[in-house]
């Protein structure tokens, strides 16, 4: 990764990663993940922990 | 009289007869109908239709063609009328492929992988580089040559129309899919990568870069994933061999150091050797105490020191020993993790798809590795990146790790602290009913593993004396579009399950014609998998043997998706809204396993049934579906299907009731199963909650399970954690910059923060 700087200022147009398990296996970031996977990523809830939640 | 013709592409060329009674004249061969003279009579009336019907313009081929047909029948010629229809179709078939296979190259060439979804398929292949581009072009070839000149047609139009899903449909004819390694058996004695002859590995350094090196080039051998099911038992015997040379080493720094001597390394080394003679014994992290009293014997008679001062100078060497031991390992461990997420395979499109299991081994050197590979698995990489392979597996079992008065208990808990940043370990259950089944204690190879993100291989109907996780693996997978024949049923239970039953029977005949390519292969075709013995009893063919037999440790599993989908589609509702549904979910799954087993001890082969890891595919099946049907409520409304026998995603409800209506599917699965829960960061966080989440998960007999909690990082600040709109550490929000001076500010609190390149 290289994050150019100019003399003041850093991080222009850097995004943050974010990494997710796909099916099993992790992505490192999720911009290879594909359009249906994407959506279905959108889409999880999280689950509690009550048993009646 | 026809003068011209006009071609499929519009040009307009000389009308010839000759072509036309030549094309004849093959039908008629093929078939052993006629001869030329048949053929020269036939193509005269087919001139004289074509007149008739085209007396002033010029016709088309299609119209030729269909005269043809039409003439070679009132000829009385039907089986070569047949044969020509089949040649027509073919070139159809061939011609249209061309022209898929043209365009898909086209857009892998041009279109960038951020746009296509396409080159997104397999988020592991990186579609916007060279190499990756090259595979999916091969790929692209690949499959359009098997389904041409490979595929039964019924399987090829069940196939293409979404029925089923072949995977790894572009590997179709060239070998399988993945093996559990058992690295130890590969190890002793050296082995050979296919480009270089290794020697036996001497100390952990070596052992973990040696371990690497195996799943590399395993990859290329097999078109799924690589696993170690035995890392911390493999790895353990090279912390052990790095021991015993320190100790040697440290026992005669003690000793010259202490009598002020210059170098004693023979008289030492001898001294040992002795000792490892008369004990058995040799030094260990935790050695046999006969052992240390010889060397004190040795010490005392070499050098006049009191038994006192020998077992002081043996005590000192053996924690100095064990501290150079305990560094090299995590060096080791790092090590491995950084190869893993780094090294190429497959002409650099990827990085092995690798994973290791580990938890169980107790010697205090196996859980040297097990702590040291967690450690290193938490500090992530190089700018403190989450690492995303090997996946890692902690194998939980009741007496060794998962109460707290068990040997490995605090590295259970290690695990899942390292898991609560990580994602990783994963957890595999070796007291579910039907793993423990296999359970033998002291004989690792009886302790299921899994390979990459599921697939499971236990059982042998073939060899029921091996039921064994080492030295085996899938042969390929064959997935079902379980929510279409729901659809297709219309609400008709009976009809439901005779649909069923002939798509069961369709992807058991494909999957056997594969079966039937892949046996025809060689030891040759596979130098590494295969030559170095690595698949079970592959050491015991010869060149000219084919692997027909062998193979048939491996299993071919039937696999399927959208569960929930599909009993939405038969009953309104899916499994985690109602009880009585899950009783119906179960049923289905349950009818498909007992046709694997009826189909198994029928053909004496591993068939087993795959709750099928939906990547591609999730999206594949429901978009034919949604141009065939609509957009059902609850079955096609979405973009995906939901994965094998998971409730939705979307759907609320809590981590007791999601394990506790998933884990009985894990147990109908065999050939691999995976579920798992989200949790937000705050909860996952929280050790305790998360060690409870792991419980259940044992309680209910679940299979394979993780915890999925949000990882983001920030590599402008180098913040890991969770990161909403905004990063909580240095405050940007995504794409902004920040003023360099707060970053170096950030750096003088967190001195951890990486230092970036590319800084000018």
């Amino acid at each position: 990764m290289t994050i150019k700087s100019t003399n003041e200022k850093m991080g222009q147009g850097v995004g943050f990663e974010r990494i997710r398990r796909i099916t099993g296996y992790l992505v490192g970031t999720m911009d290879k993940w594909n359009d249906a996977k994407r959506a279905e990523e959108r889409d999880r809830v999280k689950h509690g922990l009550s048993k009646d939640a | 009289m026809i003068q011209s013709i006009i071609k499929r592409d519009g040009r307009v060329v000389l009308y010839d007869q000759n072509k036309i009674a030549g094309a004849i004249l093959k039908s008629l061969e093929v078939s052993g109908d006629g001869n030329a003279a048949d053929a020269a009579r036939v193509a005269n009336d087919v001139q004289r239709e074509l007149e008739n019907r085209f007396p002033k313009e010029a016709p088309n081929i299609e119209a030729i063609q269909d005269t043809v047909e039409k003439q070679l029948m009132n000829h009385g010629f039907n089986n070569a009328a047949k044969a020509y229809i089949l040649y027509r179709a073919n070139r159809t078939r061939a011609r249209e492929a061309n022209t898929v296979l043209m365009k898909t190259i086209d857009e892998i060439t041009n279109i960038d992988a951020r746009i296509s979804d396409m080159k997104r398929d397999n988020a592991n292949i990186d579609g916007n580089t060279a190499m990756g581009s090259m595979l999916q072009i091969g790929a692209a070839g690949a499959k359009a040559y098997n389904e041409m000149y490979l595929l039964r047609p019924e399987h090829a139009k069940a196939y293409r129309e979404g029925d089923i899903h072949i995977h790894d449909f572009d590997f179709y004819s060239l070998t399988t899919t993945c093996c559990q390694i058992d690295i130890l058996k590969l190890f002793h004695g050296g082995f050979s990568t296919g480009h270089g002859y290794l020697r036996e590995p001497q100390s952990i350094q070596s052992y973990a870069a040696l371990a690497a090196i195996a799943l590399q080039s395993n990859q290329n051998d097999q078109h799924g994933g690589q696993s170690i099911p035995n890392f911390d038992y493999a790895m353990a015997e090279g912390v052990a061999k790095t021991y015993r040379k320190a100790f040697t080493r440290r026992v005669r720094d003690a000793v010259e150091d202490y009598l002020d001597l210059d170098d004693e390394s023979e008289s030492i080394s001898a001294i040992i050797a002795e000792a490892e003679k008369t004990t058995g014994e040799t030094a260990k992290l935790e050695s046999a105490p006969a052992f240390i009293d010889a060397i004190a014997a040795g010490l005392c008679g070499k050098y006049g020191i009191s038994d006192e001062m020998a077992r002081k100078l043996i005590n000192r060497a053996s924690l100095r020993s064990a501290h150079k031991t305990d560094r090299d390992t995590k060096q080791a461990m790092e090590g491995l993790v950084h190869n893993l997420n780094t090294m190429h395979s497959r002409a650099g499109a990827q990085t092995p798809f690798s994973s290791i299991n580990y938890g169980t081994d107790t010697t205090p050197e196996g859980r040297m590795v097990i702590r040291n590979i967690l450690l290193a698995l938490e500090a992530g990489l190089g700018h403190g990146e989450t690492c995303i392979f090997p996946i890692h597996i902690f194998k939980v079992k009741e007496g060794i790790n998962y109460n707290e008065s068990d040997p490995n208990y605090d590295l259970f808990r290690l695990s899942m602290r390292v898991s609560a940043k990580r994602l990783f370990p994963n957890y595999t259950f070796l007291d579910s009913p039907f793993n423990l089944q296999y359970y033998v204690p002291g004989r690792p190879e009886t302790e299921v593993a899994t390979m990459g993100c599921r697939t499971r291989v236990m059982g042998n109907v073939y060899d029921p004396s091996r039921q064994i996780a080492y030295s085996r693996g899938n042969l390929s997978f064959t997935s079902i579009n379980l929510p279409r024949i729901a659809i297709e049923s219309k609400g008709d239970e009976k009809v439901f399950y005779e649909k069923l039953q002939a798509m069961l029977e369709l992807v058991a005949q494909q999957m056997l014609d594969r079966f039937e390519i892949q046996a025809d292969k060689h030891i040759y075709n596979y130098p590494f998998l295969m030559g170095q013995g690595i698949w079970l009893d592959s050491d015991k063919l010869t060149m000219q043997d084919d692997l027909r037999e062998v193979l048939k440790h491996g299993t071919l599993s039937i696999g399927f998706i959208g569960l929930a989908e599909t009993l939405t589609a038969l009953y309104g509702q899916h499994h985690g809204a109602s009880e009585e549904i899950q009783k119906k979910g179960l049923e289905i799954i349950g009818y498909m396993r007992d046709y694997c087993d009826r189909k198994s001890q029928e053909l004496k082969m591993n068939i087993t049934l795959l709750g099928t890891p939906a990547e591609g595919l999730s999206g594949r099946f429901i978009r034919m579906d949604q141009k065939r049907y609509g957009r059902i409520p609850g079955v096609t409304d979405r973009e995906y299907y939901t994965n094998s026998f998971h409730i939705p995603v979307w759907q609320p409800i809590s981590v007791y009731d999601k394990i506790r209506l998933e884990a009985p599917y894990h147990a109908l699965c065999n050939a691999g199963h995976i579920s798992y829960v989200e949790l937000d960061g705050d909860t996952a966080h929280n050790v305790e909650a998360f060690e409870s989440v792991v419980r259940c998960m044992h309680d209910f007999g679940v299979g394979y399970g993780s915890i999925n909690h949000p990882v983001d990082r920030d590599p402008v600040c180098g913040y890991v954690g969770i990161i909403g709109d905004v990063c909580p550490r240095c405050g940007r929000r995504e794409g902004e910059e920040i003023p360099f001076e707060r970053v170096e500010e950030l750096r003088r609190l967190y001195p951890e923060m990486p230092a970036f390149q590319g800084i000018e």
